[in-house]
């Protein structure tokens, strides 16, 4: 009995969700903003690199890497507290 | 995983292995503004070796690989990573000052569709080496520690 | 040909093999079926034009991922408990 109650409530969660992810715009055709035009134009002048993902990834958005690599050096620091019994200096 | 290794054979392929798989990580790493890849898929593919390494040396050798010279790496990387970033701030914080300039990295771009060439790029190979060896320090740092501490499973 | 034949056998490797990962007791099984969903990940980047994020996905999650699970799995039990959850 409880376990139909929760496959029931999970089915219907699992399609309310399903339902609402669909409805936003058409599948697979994302809106357009103004800054697709912008980087598609002016990246490969601008930044001198023929990838326009990397230009994007480490020139106009700069700051998002600088976060990312800060936040693996803190996932390497959290792996060294749990493991780091043998380490001399410990 | 018994503490022997595998066998001669295996070890010897590993050493002969060791040059094509850094060379081709650091080529991902450093052509990272003319073809796809960049600083994380090429850190990555360097930190590949080390997985490799300790599989065919077996623990009695891999215990001994020493984690000062990763830390010490990965610590200036990311320093040297913040320090470009705030080398043009005249501009801003992370303006590329060396780009369409005649500086170290400075070509200009012909238009279009182009074979690349190297020269190109400004500030963004020197962040892609930057970043490529924080991340093989990181993840080397992350498999020679989990390696050697731990309850001695002897299963698998 | 590629984008109505290929992506969906690829889409539907990664359902499958995600879904048998949670079936086996044994360890090692899921961890290799992880291996092969990376796999089929990174394929189905690269058949969506996404160079980069497929070239990220193959070496960190069929490389580095795996590695760390291997060595958590051979450090610990291999078998999961009958009764545990």
């Amino acid at each position: 009995m409880r376990k139909g109650i929760k496959a029931v409530t999970l089915a219907v969660l699992f399609s309310l969700f399903l339902l609402t992810a669909v409805s936003v715009h058409p599948f697979g055709r994302p809106p357009e903003t103004g800054m697709d035009d912008y980087f598609i134009l002016n990246g490969q002048e601008q930044t001198g690199c023929n990838n326009i993902v990397t230009s994007v990834v480490f020139d106009y958005r700069g700051i998002d890497t600088l976060i990312e690599a800060a936040v693996l050096f803190a996932a390497v620091m959290g792996v060294f507290m749990v493991f780091g019994r043998d380490v001399n200096g410990w | 995983m018994d503490g022997k290794g595998s066998s001669r054979i295996v070890r010897n392929v590993t050493c002969m292995l060791s040059v094509p798989v850094m060379v081709f990580g650091l080529y991902v790493v450093l052509h990272g503004h003319l073809t796809p890849g960049g600083g994380f898929a090429g850190g990555a593919v360097m930190a590949t070796f080390i997985a490799l390494f300790m599989v065919s040396f077996g623990k009695d050798i891999s215990r001994r690989l020493d984690s000062g010279p990763f830390s010490v790496s990965e610590s200036l990387a990311l320093l040297a990573f913040v320090g470009i970033a705030l080398l043009g701030i005249q501009v801003t914080f992370f303006s590329n000052f060396l780009a369409n300039s005649g500086l170290l990295f400075g070509l200009t771009v012909p238009f279009g569709t182009n074979p690349g060439f190297l020269g190109t790029g400004g500030v963004t190979p020197l962040m892609n080496l930057a970043v490529g060896l924080e991340v093989f320090s990181g993840l080397s740092l992350i498999l020679i520690v989990m390696f050697r501490s731990g309850g001695d499973g002897d299963n698998a | 040909m590629i984008f109505e034949i290929v992506l969906p056998v690829a889409l539907t490797g990664v359902i499958i093999s995600a879904a048998a990962a949670l079936k086996f007791r044994d360890m090692m099984a899921s961890v290799v079926l992880l291996c092969a969903m990376s796999l089929f990940m990174a394929a189905s980047f690269y058949i969506l034009q996404a160079p980069d994020v497929a070239i990220a996905e193959a070496s960190i999650g069929a490389g580095i991922s795996t590695a760390v699970y291997v060595i958590a799995v051979s450090k610990t039990g291999r078998r999961e408990d009958e009764k545990g959850d």
